[in-house]
C-alpha cells in the first residue's frame, strides 16, 4: 500500500507545519463517519497496529493493519483536500475551512 | 453575520472573526442558516468564564435542591417548546418528525428532571466505618469536578445536549458545550432553555465552531477539568491523547457494531420487528445500532424473508412528516460512505438482501443525494462491513449455529456498545447477555436508554458511564476526609513510624 499526496494536499499539510509547534501525522481512519478519511494531528501516538504507509510533504502517513491487508498493492491512493466540506472532527486543517480526503485508483 | 450567536458568560455574542458557517436541510439541500463560526479565542473566552464562574460564583455552593429547581425549570420551558424545537431538529438533521416528538424532545426534559433529582437526593456525604484505633473517623464526600467541557455529535444533537449540560451542572460544574457543526440549531434552543430558566451567567456557555481548533482547545486546555466527548472512536483517540496532557477526566461515547442475536425459540415475528428498529432507527445512525443480526440457523431463511418483506415497507420521505419513517441521512458525504461500504461488501463477497442505494421514487422537492434506502447485507463476520461502523442504514445478517458461537461472534469486535437478544426463555437470554462483552444488553427490546440506567461502552466504544447515578458521580470528584479524634498525643503511636523523638 503506498500513499502520496496532491500538490493541493501538500500545500495544506505545509500550511499546517507552519502554524504548530509539534510533530505532524497522518493517520487514516477505521469507519463511521467519516470512514478511511485521513486526520493530520499534532504529536500523534501511532497506534501499535499501524504502520507508515507513505508521506505528504514530508508528513508520514500511518495506516492501521486490516488496511494495508485489504491494499497490498494499490499504490494509487492520494491524501487530495476537499473545500468546505465536514468541520467535525479534530483534524488540523478543519480550523482552514477544507479537509483532507482520500481518493483510490 | 451569523443567524446565531455564540453564549458565553450569560451573553450572547458574535465570534471574534465575525465568520460564520452554513447549515443545510439534508433533505432539500437548502441552507437553513448561518451558524456563528467560533475560534480558539472564543473558545478560551468560553472556558475562561467557565472556570471564573466556578471558582468564585454560586453556583457550587449552592445547595443541590437550589440547583434542582433551575434543573426542573429548563425541563419546563423544554416542554413548553416541544413542537417548536421539534422541527428545528428534524429539519436541521434529517431525522423524523416523530423521532423529535417522541424521543428527543421528551428525552431531553426527562433528563433535566432525572439529574434534578440526583442533585435533590443523591448524598453529598457519606459516613464511612470509623478507624478504632488511632481513633478516626471518616467520611467521603462527593464533589463537583470543575469545569466540564461538553462535545457533542450530529444524531441527537438535543438530547445529546441534555446528557452533557443536565447531569455536569446538575452536580455543581460548569460547562463549555460545543455541537456538532452539521447540527447546531437545536442546541441553541437547549441553552436558550438553561439561560430563560435563570442559571446563573457562566455556568452553561456555547461555542459553535470546527473540531480542529474549538474542540481541540476544549479537549486540552489546562483550565479545563473534565472532558465529556461522544462522537466517532477516531475523535474519542484524539480527545483522550489531548486530555492526557494535564490529566483530565474523561468519559467517551464512542461507535459500536452491535449484535442482535435471535436464539432459536425466539418470537420470530417480534423479533423481525426488533431487529428492524434496532437497525434503522434513525437510518442507523445511532451509536449503539443493532447492525449486526445473528439468527439461528434453524430460522435464519423464514426470519430474513420477513425481515426483507417487513423492511421494504418503511417509508422513506420528509422528516417533517408524520407518514415518514426514514428521512434523509445528516448530509449527502453519510450517504456516500453507506454507498461505499456496501460497495465494498459486495467486493467482499457480501449478499445484498434489499436496498444498497439512493431511493428512486422520492416525493418532488426532496432532495435524493442525502437519503438512502434500508439496506441489508448477507454477511460473515470478517468482512469489513460487519466490522466497520457504517453509521447508516446497513444491516449485516450472519447465521449461527449454537448460543456459544452466536456469543463469540458478537463479541468478535473492537466496539462492545450496546446488543440485543430475542428469546422467549428469560434464563436463557439473560445467560446469553451475561456473556456478551458491552455496555448495554436489551431483551426482547432494542435502544431504550433512560435516564435512570447508566450507558456506555466496553472495549473502543468509550470510557465512563452517562445517565443514571453512575453518570452523576462521574461528574463529582471524591474526597474521604480522616478526622482524628484521639484525646492526646499519646494515642499517635503511628508517628513512632518515623521516630520517637516524636513522641
Amino acid at each position: 500500500m503506498l500513499v502520496t499526496g496532491t500538490p493541493e494536499a501538500a500545500a495544506v499539510v505545509e500550511r499546517s507545519a507552519r502554524d504548530r509547534r509539534g510533530a505532524l501525522t497522518f493517520t487514516l481512519g477505521t469507519g463511521c463517519c467519516e470512514s478511511t478519511a485521513p486526520f493530520l494531528y499534532e504529536d500523534f501516538l501511532v497506534g501499535p497496529d499501524q504502520e507508515q504507509v507513505g508521506e505528504v510533504a514530508g508528513v508520514p502517513v500511518f495506516a492501521p493493519d486490516y488496511l494495508r491487508h485489504m491494499y497490498p498493492d494499490d499504490d494509487g491512493m492520494v491524501i487530495d483536500v476537499a473545500e468546505g466540506v465536514l468541520l467535525e472532527s479534530f483534524s488540523i486543517e478543519t480550523e482552514y475551512g477544507v479537509r483532507f480526503v482520500l481518493r483510490g485508483r | 453575520m451569523a443567524d446565531t450567536k455564540l453564549f458565553i458568560n450569560g451573553e450572547w455574542v458574535e465570534p471574534k472573526s465575525g465568520e460564520s458557517f452554513p447549515t443545510f436541510a439534508p433533505s432539500t439541500g437548502e441552507k437553513i442558516a448561518d451558524v456563528a463560526k467560533a475560534g480558539r479565542e472564543d473558545a478560551v473566552r468560553a472556558i475562561e468564564a467557565a472556570r471564573k464562574a466556578f471558582d468564585e460564583g454560586p453556583w457550587p455552593k449552592m445547595s443541590g435542591s437550589e440547583r434542582a429547581g433551575y434543573l426542573r425549570k429548563a425541563g419546563e420551558i423544554i416542554t413548553s417548546r416541544q413542537n417548536e424545537i421539534a422541527e428545528i431538529e428534524a429539519r436541521d438533521g434529517g431525522g423524523t418528525i416523530k423521532k423529535a416528538l417522541f424521543a428527543d424532545i421528551p428525552g431531553a426534559a426527562s433528563t433535566f428532571n432525572y439529574f434534578a433529582d440526583c442533585a435533590e437526593n443523591v448524598a453529598d456525604v457519606e459516613e464511612r466505618p470509623a478507624s478504632p484505633f488511632p481513633p478516626a473517623e471518616s467520611i467521603v464526600r462527593r464533589e463537583p469536578i470543575g469545569v466540564c467541557a461538553g462535545i457533542i455529535p450530529w444524531n441527537f444533537p438535543f438530547i445529546m445536549a441534555s446528557w452533557k449540560v443536565g447531569p455536569s451542572i446538575a452536580a455543581g460544574n460548569t460547562v463549555v458545550l460545543k455541537p456538532a457543526s452539521f447540527t447546531s440549531l437545536s442546541a441553541v434552543e437547549m441553552v436558550k432553555a438553561v439561560e430563560e430558566a435563570g442559571v446563573p451567567a457562566g455556568v452553561v456557555n456555547f461555542v459553535t465552531g470546527p473540531g480542529g481548533s474549538v474542540g481541540e482547545e476544549l479537549a486540552q486546555h489546562p483550565m479545563i477539568d473534565k472532558v465529556a466527548f461522544t462522537g466517532s472512536t477516531e475523535v474519542g483517540r484524539r480527545i483522550m491523547q489531548l486530555a492526557s496532557s494535564t490529566v483530565k477526566k474523561v468519559t467517551l461515547e464512542l461507535g459500536g457494531k452491535s449484535a442482535n442475536i435471535v436464539l432459536d425459540d425466539a418470537d420470530l415475528d417480534l423479533a423481525v420487528s426488533g431487529v428492524l428498529w434496532g437497525t434503522f432507527f434513525h437510518n442507523g445512525q445511532v451509536c449503539e445500532s443493532g447492525t449486526r443480526a445473528l439468527i439461528h440457523s434453524s430460522v435464519y431463511d423464514e426470519f430474513v424473508s420477513m425481515l426483507v418483506e417487513r423492511a421494504g415497507k418503511m417509508v422513506i420521505g420528509d422528516p417533517l412528516s408524520f407518514e415518514t419513517d426514514l428521512g434523509p441521512l445528516v448530509s449527502p458525504s453519510q450517504a456516500d460512505t453507506a454507498e461505499r461500504y456496501v460497495k465494498l461488501g459486495l467486493g467482499e463477497g457480501a449478499k445484498l438482501l434489499c436496498g444498497g442505494g439512493r431511493p428512486e421514487d422520492l416525493a418532488a422537492g426532496l432532495d435524493r443525494t442525502a437519503y438512502f434506502q434500508p439496506t441489508i447485507l448477507e454477511a460473515d463476520n470478517s468482512m469489513r462491513v460487519a466490522q466497520e461502523e457504517i453509521f447508516g442504514p446497513v444491516l449485516c445478517v450472519m447465521k449461527y449455529d449454537s448460543d456459544d458461537e452466536a456469543v463469540k461472534i458478537a463479541n468478535d469486535s473492537i466496539y462492545g456498545l450496546g446488543g440485543g437478544v430475542w428469546s422467549a426463555n428469560a434464563d436463557r437470554a439473560l445467560g446469553v447477555a451475561a456473556r456478551m462483552r458491552t455496555g448495554t444488553v436489551w431483551i426482547n427490546d432494542y435502544h431504550m436508554i433512560t435516564p435512570g440506567q447508566p450507558f456506555g461502552g466496553y472495549k473502543q466504544s468509550g470510557v465512563g458511564r452517562e445517565l443514571g447515578e453512575y453518570g452523576y458521580n462521574e461528574y463529582r470528584q471524591i474526597k474521604h476526609v480522616w478526622r482524628n479524634t484521639s484525646g492526646s498525643k499519646a494515642e499517635y503511636l503511628h508517628f513512632g513510624a518515623l521516630s520517637a523523638a516524636l513522641s
